[in-house]
């Protein structure tokens, strides 16, 4: 039993890797922007920021929407999961990183495609080549994570996980950090991130979307920044 | 669900190039005024009242708004939403819009003013055909204390969902709590006082607009910040951070101004309140 769940975890590992190639390294979410303010300058100042973006954005959005995912998964109701698609795609209003998370959510299956065959993800792709859905990593992760039935706790972690240390890499490229503070952010962030999946599994679905302006704005706002390495 | 403290519902249509009410129906704390046509464009401007001054504990306001096909309306308030301390239930006001072929509606309401412990929740539904205009905007300001304490209220929460076509395309989605966040903060206000949100859905917008407006609104200046995006469908959204409610209403407007005589080839006109 302890040997079939180790495959599983290993096997969303594989997911969770920043070597995956789903193009996560070239989105900041608004990130960029904070840096070329200044107001975003050092291992501090970045720890503060990714905290208000793990509990004021991503828990409300991809967070909560995979936690739905899962749960409409069990109940195989896929209506309900291309309506998680569309919700998490609209409520996102900054451009760039819509198309982001589009491009990234396609990029993923894809990919994920190539390595296992999974009927609800076979869907999905028919649904976004037709432009009824959107795609979003998110909801393929999920997907995957139920199909290799990992437990839905572990899936929702998982997925902070891997969206916030691939943010870690490119705040270490972008601020710049150095690796060592890169990997004491990781580590410190763990417990934060433990304590956003308690919350997410505490929330309604009436608080699906909830942004914090701050954020938000600097999302808009890099559309307008000239000199940048990432795309969002 | 019945149990409303105030209720409009108004019907309009187009009748030989001008925007009549159909049907107007109003009861309890909520009123509108007579139509003035500000120009001769037909269209029809509704001012809003509450004829109680303002939001009290546990109040509920529903909105019904329907533009029969190429209707033009503009629609705003009197004065601020004002909403008071509200010990045992949250005020609550949604409002449906229903925007048929070829309609054109301003929806511009006065800026949201939440009192110390108030605690408010707004939910907007618009559903618009892909041949329809919408132009709407709302302002939070950091609300009223006897001390002069800004962010006193509770909660302010606004939530707008806009379909086009059947389809939903915008969900937008505002909790503020300054209890437990830093809202003066990081990722929150940013060291601003005042959030104004605008949404904009017309077939005619395009990037080379957006840009346009971003290089009349994009100043070099500590005054406000502006972001502006564009939506899945044709139109944008913009947020802007500002320290007054006059700085957010003159950028509101100078967009206003920019689409009147780009896509509508008409004058901005006053709404003239004061």
């Amino acid at each position: 039993m302890v040997i079939v769940m180790n495959d599983k975890i290993l096997a969303l590992f594989q997911l969770c890797d920043s070597n995956f190639p789903t193009g996560a390294f070239s989105h900041s979410y608004g990130l960029e922007s904070y840096i070329q303010e200044n107001t975003v300058h050092n291992l501090e100042s970045f720890s503060q920021w990714l905290q208000v973006y793990i509990h004021e954005q991503l828990i409300y959005a991809d967070g909560l929407a995979a936690r739905l995912t899962y749960q409409a998964l069990d109940e195989e109701d896929f209506e309900k999961v291309w309506k998680i698609d569309r919700l998490l795609t609209v409520q996102n209003l900054p451009r760039e990183t819509r198309e982001g998370s589009m491009r990234m959510g396609e990029r993923m299956l894809e990919l994920v495609q190539t390595l296992y065959e999974i009927p609800a993800l076979s869907s999905y792709r028919k649904r976004i080549s037709a432009k009824q859905s959107f795609g979003h990593p998110a909801i393929v992760f999920t997907i995957v994570a139920h199909y290799l039935g990992v437990s839905k706790s572990t899936a929702v972690l998982f997925y902070l996980y891997s969206v916030v240390s691939s943010i870690v890499q490119n705040a270490v490229r972008g601020i710049p950090l150095g690796q060592t503070a890169g990997q004491k952010v990781i580590r410190d962030v763990q417990s934060v991130l433990i304590e956003a999946s308690h919350v997410i599994e505490q929330l309604n679905e009436e608080d699906f979307g909830i942004v914090s302006p701050g954020i938000e704005l600097s999302q808009m706002r890099h559309e307008r920044v000239n000199i940048r390495i990432f795309m969002s | 669900m019945g149990d409303w403290t105030g209720v409009l519902h108004l019907n309009a249509e187009d009748r030989k190039g001008k925007t009549v009410a159909k049907n107007v129906y109003f009861q309890g704390a909520f009123k509108v005024m007579r139509p003035v046509y500000h120009d001769d464009s037909g269209r029809a401007c509704y001012y809003l009242l509450n004829p109680g001054g303002g939001y009290l504990d546990g109040d509920r306001y529903q909105m019904k708004i329907n533009l029969a096909e190429n209707a033009k309306l503009t629609l705003t308030t009197q004065g601020a939403t004002k909403v008071y301390k509200t010990p045992k239930q949250y005020a609550y006001q949604e409002s449906e819009i229903i925007l048929q072929a070829g309609s054109y509606l301003e929806y511009f309401p006065d800026p949201l003013i939440a009192y110390q412990n108030a605690h408010f929740k707004q939910k907007n539904v618009i559903r618009m055909d892909s041949t329809a205009t919408l132009l709407y905007s709302d302002i939070i300001t950091p609300g009223w204390s006897p001390e002069g304490e800004h962010f006193s209220y509770k909660t302010v929460q606004l939530l707008n969902e806009i379909y086009v076509d059947g389809e939903l395309v915008v969900y937008d989605h505002l909790k503020l709590k300054p209890s437990v966040q830093k809202i003066g903060g990081l990722g929150f206000m940013e060291g601003f006082t005042h959030l104004g949100s605008m949404f904009i859905v017309d077939r005619q917008m395009n990037s080379s607009f957006l840009d346009h407006l971003y290089s009349l609104l994009d100043q070099n200046t500590s005054d406000y910040k502006v972001g502006l995006s564009l939506l899945p469908v044709p139109g944008f959204t913009a947020r802007v951070f500002g320290n007054s409610t006059q700085v957010i209403e003159q950028i509101f407007s100078e967009i206003h101004r920019n689409i009147c005589q780009e896509w509508f080839q008409t004058k901005q006109y006053s709404l003239r309140k004061y």
